[in-house]
């Protein structure tokens, strides 16, 4: 056989895996668990779907709609007059730079922020999912490296104190330690350099574990069957298991983008009050109180997380059709 | 000199990535391995200072270098009657009932959802991207819609038992994706050819379900409840916004952060909540551990085997 229907035959057997995978990710993850139950009546459907249907609808449908509604809800002194129009909380919002200054360098940031998440996540999750030959080991290391998900994220980012500070571990280490430097960084702790670092390590593990999910089910036939055929190192990389792994990281991406657009916490406490996201410009408006201007901030904030989503998805259907 | 760090920093996040993108698996292992263990300091490093920090004597500061090392006076601290300190174990007291709470409605929800979901319905594509979107919507903003919707209905925040309802609210919204995944992947791998027998016996579906379907998925059951307990005690942004006066354990960390001046204490404080989530995962584990060993033997004695749950990489995957 020569080189190129080796090469053509591990690509339609990628190809083949990606349909595959997609499948799986997409809309009809529920149809693969719809059939191992019993036939039961309609009435039997509805009391196993409602609870947890009408639980959502009231604190997190509501919540949202909510947001949406408020944003054109005239304000009061303590709160909102429902259903009295007005767009004031929009022309408030664009009457000064500050709200889009701070939209822009929340979307650089989380753009910054999710590159990085691929950057380092992507490695870390082939290590585990190829480079760990034990199942047992496997598990072991992927529940350690995932523990610090379950712990408190404040307390995560309090940590961060410590190193990041004036005299904190990273400065100690370069001004006492190796000398590299004679005066310590001040710029370390309230910048955002350490904003992004807080952020990459309390996000990546989003990008992670999907990638992990999607290299660990990989099917290692296909990717034999290329290097048996001669295909270099770097080709089946880049024709198997990198298109193969692609759907976790859409997934990843997704995570990390919108959970970290709506980021609040870590801006505040790393940032020392002296840098904004939307999500802390939000903040002070709620606290002034004024509702209205803080849910159109929300409001256009969901938008461009929205129009982020559906930018990724169009991206990997783009993918699909050639 | 700052160029030479930048340049640093780029080699180490672009060496490994290369390693892999142009080396097979059994070249590029140890590089890969060395960064995993960067990784694993990068994630744990912060963790670890803080706990040294916290391990400090009384003239302990904030940061390094470290004071009199190995102290506990910082977490006999916890302790005192200080009203800082006192708020802090009415947080912690309050937070382990609200979880709990939180963990039983997890773990009802997620089986009502995992059961809902062993059939199509109408309007289960709908509800499946619910579920997601309740991972997927930043903490700030739930807590500042939901704070609108009780304005909106007129209900105080943090008056009475009425004011525990919207934290429990949020604290499940978080939780249960987590639990709906858990439940999944016990219906996944579920043999339902015993509930079929059952109900060929003349079994009821309620005793159907009583005695054959929830004796083999309740340990999913407990871990959904295991994730609703650890996720509602450590959360922070979602409970924000609505709790008015009833501080929860990481909103007391988040005031006593944000506010005056900072003492070791914090350490201290966060290192417990630490070593109590750690726990929590420890006991996940030996649970889903107790089963997957079950199984084994179930298989070894009869050859077929009930398929009980096990210990699955999607269950403990958290996302």
């Amino acid at each position: 056989m020569s080189s190129d229907d080796a090469k053509h035959a591990a690509l339609e057997e990628a190809k083949r895996e990606v349909e595959e995978a997609e499948s799986l990710t997409g809309a009809s993850a529920v149809a693969v668990h719809a059939t191992t139950g019993p036939r039961r009546s309609p009435l039997v459907t509805l009391a196993w779907v409602a609870p947890g249907t009408i639980w959502l609808l009231l604190f997190l449908i509501a919540p949202l709609v909510m947001i949406v509604l408020v944003s054109v809800w005239q304000k009061t002194p303590v709160g909102f007059d429902p259903f009295a129009f007005t767009t004031e909380g929009y022309t408030k919002l664009f009457d000064t730079p500050v709200y889009l200054d701070t939209l822009k360098d929340t979307i650089i940031r989380a753009l910054i922020v999710t590159a990085l998440c691929i950057l380092i996540g992507y490695p870390i999750a082939y290590f585990l999912a190829r480079g760990v030959s034990s199942i047992r080991y496997q598990i072991a290391l992927f529940v350690f490296v995932l523990a610090p998900f379950w712990v408190a994220y404040v307390v995560r980012i309090v940590a961060w104190l410590p190193v990041l500070g004036r005299q904190g571990v990273i400065n100690y280490f370069l001004v006492e330690v190796i000398g590299v430097r004679a005066e310590p960084i001040d710029a370390l702790l309230y910048s955002n350099f350490a904003i992004i670092l807080a952020l990459v390590q309390l996000y990546v593990l989003f990008m992670v574990t999907p990638i992990f999910f999607q290299l660990a089910t990989l099917d290692n036939a296909a990717i034999e069957a290329a290097r048996d055929l001669g295909a270099t190192p770097a080709k089946v990389f880049r024709e198997v298991i990198l298109p193969l792994s692609l759907p976790g990281v859409l997934i990843g991406c997704i995570f990390v983008f919108v959970l970290v657009m709506g980021e609040f916490a870590t801006v505040r406490l790393i940032g020392g009050g002296t840098i904004q996201s939307v999500g802390t410009l939000v903040y002070d408006y709620y606290k002034l109180p004024d509702l209205p201007t803080a849910a159109a901030g929300a409001t256009i904030l969901v938008a461009v997380m929205t129009i982020g989503v559906a930018v990724l998805l169009r991206f990997s259907k783009i993918r699909e059709v050639v | 000199m700052t160029l030479l760090w930048y340049l640093i920093g780029v080699l180490i996040l672009v060496v490994p990535f290369a390693a892999m993108v142009m080396l097979p698996i059994k070249r590029s292992k140890p590089v890969l391995t060395v960064y995993f263990l960067l990784f694993v300091v990068f994630m744990y490093g912060p963790m670890v200072a803080m706990a040294v920090l916290s391990l400090q004597g009384t003239t302990g500061s904030m940061t390094l270098p470290a004071k009199e090392l190995f102290s506990f006076h910082w977490y006999s601290e916890l302790n005192s009657s200080m009203s800082v300190m006192v708020a802090v174990r009415e947080g912690i007291g309050k937070s382990l009932w609200l979880s709990l709470i939180v963990a039983v409605i997890t773990a009802v929800l997620s089986l009502t959802l995992g059961m809902a979901f062993r059939r199509q319905f109408r309007g289960s594509g709908a509800l499946f991207y619910a579920i997601l979107l309740s991972l997927m919507t930043p903490g700030l903003l739930l807590s500042l819609g939901l704070s609108f919707l009780l304005y909106y209905v007129g209900i105080q925040k943090g008056e009475g038992a009425l004011g525990y309802v919207p934290i429990i609210g949020v604290q499940t919204v978080w939780a249960l994706p987590f639990g709906f995944l858990v439940m999944m992947s016990i219906f996944n791998r579920y043999d339902a050819r015993a509930e079929e027998a059952a109900r060929d016996l003349g079994a009821s579906n309620v005793t159907t379900f009583r005695e054959v379907t929830l004796p083999l998925i309740w340990t999913g059951v407990f871990g959904a409840g295991l994730f609703g307990f650890t996720l509602a005690l450590n959360e922070f942004e979602r409970t924000f916004l609505v709790s008015g006066t009833i501080n929860t354990l990481p909103l007391q960390l988040y005031i006593i952060t944000t506010a005056s001046v900072l003492r070791p204490y914090v350490y201290s404080l966060g290192v417990v909540t630490i070593l109590l989530s750690f726990l929590l995962i420890a006991l996940f584990l030996v649970v889903s551990g107790l089963t997957g060993r079950k199984k084994t033997r179930a298989v070894e004695e009869d050859g077929s085997g009930v398929d009980a749950p096990s210990m699955t990489p999607a269950a403990a995957s958290g996302d």
